[in-house]
């Protein structure tokens, strides 16, 4: 039996520039569509498989080694701390990670944020930058729309997610401070890596020169 | 009531796991043996210090640490190479070397749980005490491969590295101890795109930039030490190099040439390597299988300065991956109404070999039977 080079994709926002790579690079893309409800693809004549995850369920199925290789952005890879290796920043995908509080605060440093109330759906991250920073911050996890809490009063300020800013502008937030940019990243399972080397290491190196031509962005 | 949980990471071994298990380090260590290491069994807990002395401290949150009365703070031990070093610094030194010693035991690390991944988990591994040089290298390398094998693994890969290449390089380049430190780590973790990032950024030679960013992906014969031709600039690395291909030649000569590859990317997290490292992995498990490698400075911190160099391989990783189980005798089940008879023929047949079971609930023939087609890898013997 043929041996299946396993892919991981994040569904959602990613899968399009994810797919353009992929046909960049002269990787399969025939049926992958979007909006199909299919959870696996498999191309046997290039024995190559895809596996249609969550974002947020890449790395576990990339460390687990249920797939060789995934397509993830940086921001859950920093989130889950899962062991994968990084091989390729794709380069699309585009966002960053802020501190955002309300207008009044507007100019207010980091040492302001001392014992303060931060809701976010990245707790590890925003835990570890705030340690990281010699402050101590209550953080509060929320599963969705984290622009409310401030709003609402269950939170002075939120780290999330932010690629233009319309979302905070709109909720009446401002950026007060980055963290870290994302991009998306193609990462490898460790054993993976070495066992499938003569299938993996080319793939790697196509994608790195494409996406150095700037396709895929 | 808490009367049901175990601690987090930690496991219980049922019979069918256990033999698994025992066959496993039964055949290990006849391995072992046969190349003449001998088994030590060293303390369950260490002093922090003697653990910290060997492990370099880079491990302290995974360790389980508690305190004696005398106010003395312990650690379960991580692992057993720091504790071999320590023991045979303070018994053996008058002994000839090398000594050659192994150990089959449990080790405790507070990393978080998930599969093949265990707070408590099981060892088995040498050290080959007071030999340096590529001659020992190839010995621990081989049993590693050997012991794979007689286990029962086919299909697996045994990756080679020498420590001199990186370090070599590093040290020619300028950058500060705690730069080239976090350069080897992303190395090792293979974060290519952070260690480009960072690359391009140092004030370092152009040619040396792309051999330390090529490292992590040189991976395969002897030829990707061809791939770097800053090699021959460098007195540290190329030496290493050269280490690293006897090696790999020695190992050609004894046949296992097919379960080896050069990686240049296995750097092996602990800080006590000095030399050739390797790690073994199995392509139906996205977990390393063993590591090891060279340590000449280790036992010089107990005060035995001597070359060393050993590994140790995971046995809950390798029952994972391990497909067959090996044949037990034949069990059988002895009845019958006179204890005497039952107890002699059960007796004889033990001694045939055969795993007896006798009856201890005063069973009737009819009963018996019942109890034979309820579970039938028994075979019954009624004695009349």
């Amino acid at each position: 039996m043929a041996e299946y080079l396993t892919i991981a994709l994040s569904k959602g926002t990613l899968l399009k520039p994810t797919l353009r790579l992929f046909q960049a690079v002269g990787l399969p893309i025939e049926g992958v569509e979007p909006e199909s409800r299919n959870m696996v693809f498999t191309f046997d004549n290039e024995t190559i498989k895809y596996i249609m995850c969550r974002p947020t369920d890449v790395p576990v199925y990339v460390e687990q080694g249920a797939a060789d290789l995934g397509i993830v952005g940086k921001d859950v890879i920093v989130e889950q701390g899962k062991d994968v290796f990084e091989m390729v920043d794709l380069k699309y995908g585009y966002c960053r990670f802020v501190v955002a509080g309300p207008a009044v605060m507007q100019g207010a440093g980091l040492k302001d944020l001392n014992y303060k109330r931060v809701a976010t759906k990245f707790p590890v991250m925003a835990e570890r930058f705030f340690r990281s920073q010699g402050l101590q911050v209550e953080i509060i996890k929320l599963h969705g729309n984290v622009e409310l809490a401030p709003l609402t009063g269950i939170a002075d300020v939120i780290v999330d997610l932010v690629s233009t800013g319309a979302t905070l502008r709109e909720n009446n937030l401002v950026e007060m401070v980055k963290i870290m940019d994302s991009t998306t990243r193609l990462v490898s399972n460790q054993v993976a890596y070495r066992t499938k080397h003569d299938k993996i290491q080319p793939l790697i190196e196509t994608i790195q020169k494409t996406v150095k031509g700037g396709i895929g962005q | 009531m808490r009367n049901k949980e175990v601690p987090g990471g930690t496991r219980d071994l049922l019979p069918d796991e256990v033999a698994v298990k025992r066959q496993m380090e039964n055949k290990a260590g006849n391995l072992f043996r046969s190349y003449g290491y001998e088994e030590v069994i060293t303390p369950t807990f260490e002093f922090l210090e003697v653990v910290e002395t060997g492990t370099g401290g880079s491990i302290r949150e995974e360790l389980f640490l508690f305190m004696d009365r005398e106010g003395g703070i312990l650690s379960l031990r991580p692992e057993m190479t720091v504790s071999i070093a320590r023991l045979a610094a303070t018994h053996l030194q008058d002994a000839g070397f090398p000594q050659r010693l192994f150990y089959m035991t449990n080790v405790f690390r507070h990393v978080q749980p998930h599969l093949a991944q265990y707070r408590e988990f099981w060892q088995i591994g040498i050290e080959l005490l007071g030999a340096a040089g590529v001659y020992a290298d190839a010995e621990v390398i081989s049993i590693a491969i050997n012991t794979l094998r007689e286990i029962g693994l086919e299909n697996f890969k045994v990756s080679l590295n020498h420590i001199g290449i990186v370090n070599g390089l590093l040290d020619s380049s300028g950058l500060s101890a705690d730069e080239k430190e976090h350069m080897r780590h992303l190395i090792e973790e293979k974060d290519l795109v952070e260690l480009s990032a960072l690359l391009e950024k140092a004030a370092i030679d152009e040619g040396l930039k792309e051999a330390l960013a090529s490292l992590p992906v040189l991976h395969g014969g002897l030829e990707v030490l061809e791939r770097l031709p800053e090699l021959g600039k460098n007195a540290t690395a190329s030496q290493a190099a050269q280490d690293l291909m006897k090696v790999y030649d020695l190992l050609k000569i004894s046949g296992l040439s097919d379960h080896v590859v050069v990686d240049m990317g296995v750097l092996r997290g602990l800080d006590y390597y000095t030399g050739m490292v390797f790690e073994g992995y199995s392509p139906d498990l996205g977990y390393g299988l063993l590591g090891g490698g060279r340590y000449d400075n280790l036992m010089g911190k107990f005060g035995l300065p001597l070359p060393a160099t050993g590994f140790a391989m995971g046995m809950d990783r390798l029952a994972l991956v391990l497909k067959q189980r090996e044949t037990e005798p034949e069990r059988l089940l002895v009845g019958g109404r006179n204890y005497s008879a039952v107890t002699a023929k059960s007796n004889e047949l033990r001694g045939h070999g055969f795993i007896v079971e006798t009856d201890v609930e005063g069973l009737s023939k009819a009963e018996l039977e019942q109890k034979i087609t309820a579970n039938p890898t028994r075979t019954l013997i009624y004695v009349d």
